[in-house]
């Protein structure tokens, strides 16, 4: 199962934008979402799947949506296979 | 005007528990970078990389008990203190002591303190705390200090602005002797971050990295250090009537606020605080040779400290040597313009200019000449050290040679 939809929630809501404008190939800064802010998006993801986001997989600048996912996805396998 | 000049300095970081041997590190481009061995590197991410203090004994550094009731932060800065008035060779002895003031820039203080009651409070569930507790952990503690153990009576306070305060600090001191308020003054920054609980926080800001690569293409971030600088500052007359010798002039400090946003800098409020000390100084922009960066280290610092020079010096700007000797002796917070202080006033005095470690490649966003990797030996009259501080406060100082 993919966080996809839980993502896509959590952050319209911290960013308060319309979920719809949303795409894996979005970054955080086309979605408006500023340093400190996509920071707080960072912490919610973290703490609604309770897993630890590396740094090198949460490049808000360049990195994707849908690399976020997968990284969360990765976190998430392998605290169940912890 | 009443002129100002550094007749002693101190310092304690990293890179020495002095002032000469955090220079001559400074000079050789050596770094105090390590992986943390206080605390278990285990129970951090990020923030397992620091620039720690080590071997530091607060009781064999400071006389009789007062070290027991002191913070690191404290203890740091009064043995810097304790350096930089035993350099001048000067003593507060009648009016003078009521003519001197103390003004310590730090961010926090008190941290370590901090961190050991609450976890003896919420962790252990502690029934009683250690009573000096506070007297430790108030920001004023070291200007307090500074003041009991040199008999100094005059304006006595500390000055916070995050990474800015150390600065913020040397112009209080300069905006009181100008105004014949004193003659005198001890200043400078402390800081002692290096603990679970700041780190930990820090590491939550995602703004920690393995290692410090300032202005350099692939830098991640700040490596956090700890440490104090402190000055002793006195009139031009002053230190001449006692035959002191003359490390440096402080010709003017600028400050500035963004009100913008609490973490992102500003180049326009930074450019502001540049163009004001050396308003201030008086001095024009093609004077200056040397500046001692804040360059954090971090994408955002960096960029906006480039765009700020660029905006403040035009085609000087490319004439100017720029190097943030932060890869050496770690972001030390509200004492980071102290400590790279030391690294100004070095380059003013011996024409050597610190370089900026860790330097890899260009970043088109960061295109200046930076000093990488190696020392540099070129004459330098004047010289700028900036400090920007989160928050949007940013101060400056302006230095000239003494020849």
């Amino acid at each position: 199962m993919s966080a996809q939809q839980e993502t896509y929630e959590i952050i319209a809501r911290q960013a308060k934008i319309d979920i719809t404008t949303i795409t894996l190939e979005s970054t955080l800064k086309d979605l408006g979402v500023a340093s400190l802010d996509a920071i707080e998006v960072l912490f919610d993801l973290e703490e609604h799947f309770d897993v630890t986001l590396p740094n090198e997989d949460t490049d808000f600048e360049n990195g994707t949506v849908g690399q976020l996912i997968e990284a969360i996805d990765r976190q998430i396998a392998a605290k169940q296979a912890g | 005007m009443r002129r100002i000049v550094i007749t002693g300095m101190g310092a304690l970081c990293a890179l020495g528990h002095d002032a000469t041997s955090t220079w001559q590190a400074m000079r050789a481009g050596q770094s105090g970078i390590a992986t943390i061995t206080r605390l278990p590197a285990e129970q951090l991410k990020a923030g397992n990389v620091v620039a720690e203090v080590k071997a530091f004994d607060p009781l064999a550094r400071i006389a009789g008990q007062r070290a027991t009731m002191m913070d690191l932060a404290g203890q740091y800065a009064l043995v810097a203190a304790d350096e930089a008035v035993a350099q001048a060779g000067i003593r507060f002895e009648g009016e003078l002591a009521s003519r001197t003031a103390v003004v310590v820039g730090t961010g926090a203080s008190g941290e370590a303190t901090r961190d050991d009651q609450y976890r003896r409070l919420y962790a252990d569930n502690a029934s009683r705390l250690h009573p000096l507790g506070i007297v430790k952990m108030m920001i004023n503690a070291s200007a307090s200090h500074i003041s009991m153990a040199h008999g100094i009576t005059g304006p006595t306070f500390v000055v916070a602005s995050a990474c800015a305060s150390s600065n913020h600090a040397f112009a209080q001191a300069a905006m009181m002797i100008r105004t014949g308020l004193v003659d005198a003054a001890i200043v400078g920054g402390t800081e002692a971050c290096i603990t679970l609980g700041t780190l930990r926080a820090w590491e939550a800001m995602r703004v920690l990295a393995p290692e410090c690569r300032p202005f350099s293409a692939g830098r991640r971030g700040i490596v956090l250090g700890e440490g104090a600088g402190m000055f002793v500052l006195e009139t031009l007359q002053h230190a001449q009537a006692r035959d002191a010798t003359i490390l440096a002039e402080l010709a003017g400090a600028g400050m500035s606020s963004d009100a913008g946003d609490i973490a992102a800098p500003s180049d326009t409020g930074a450019a502001a605080a540049i163009r004001a000390a050396l308003s201030d100084g008086g001095l024009s922009p093609q004077e200056i040779d040397y500046v001692s960066a804040h360059g954090t280290g971090t994408q955002a610092n960096d960029s906006t400290e480039t765009r700020a020079l660029h905006q403040v010096f035009g085609e000087h700007a490319h004439k100017l040597a720029i190097s943030s000797t932060k890869p050496m002796h770690g972001h030390a917070l509200g004492a980071a313009g102290a400590l790279e202080m030391i690294a100004a006033i070095g380059a003013l005095r011996e024409g050597i200019i610190p370089p900026t470690l860790n330097y890899q490649e260009q970043d088109p966003v960061c295109d200046l000449d930076y000093v990488p990797n190696v020392a540099r030996k070129q004459t330098v009259n004047a010289a700028i050290s900036n400090s920007f501080a989160f928050g949007g406060l940013n101060a400056v100082v302006a230095l000239r040679s003494w020849r």
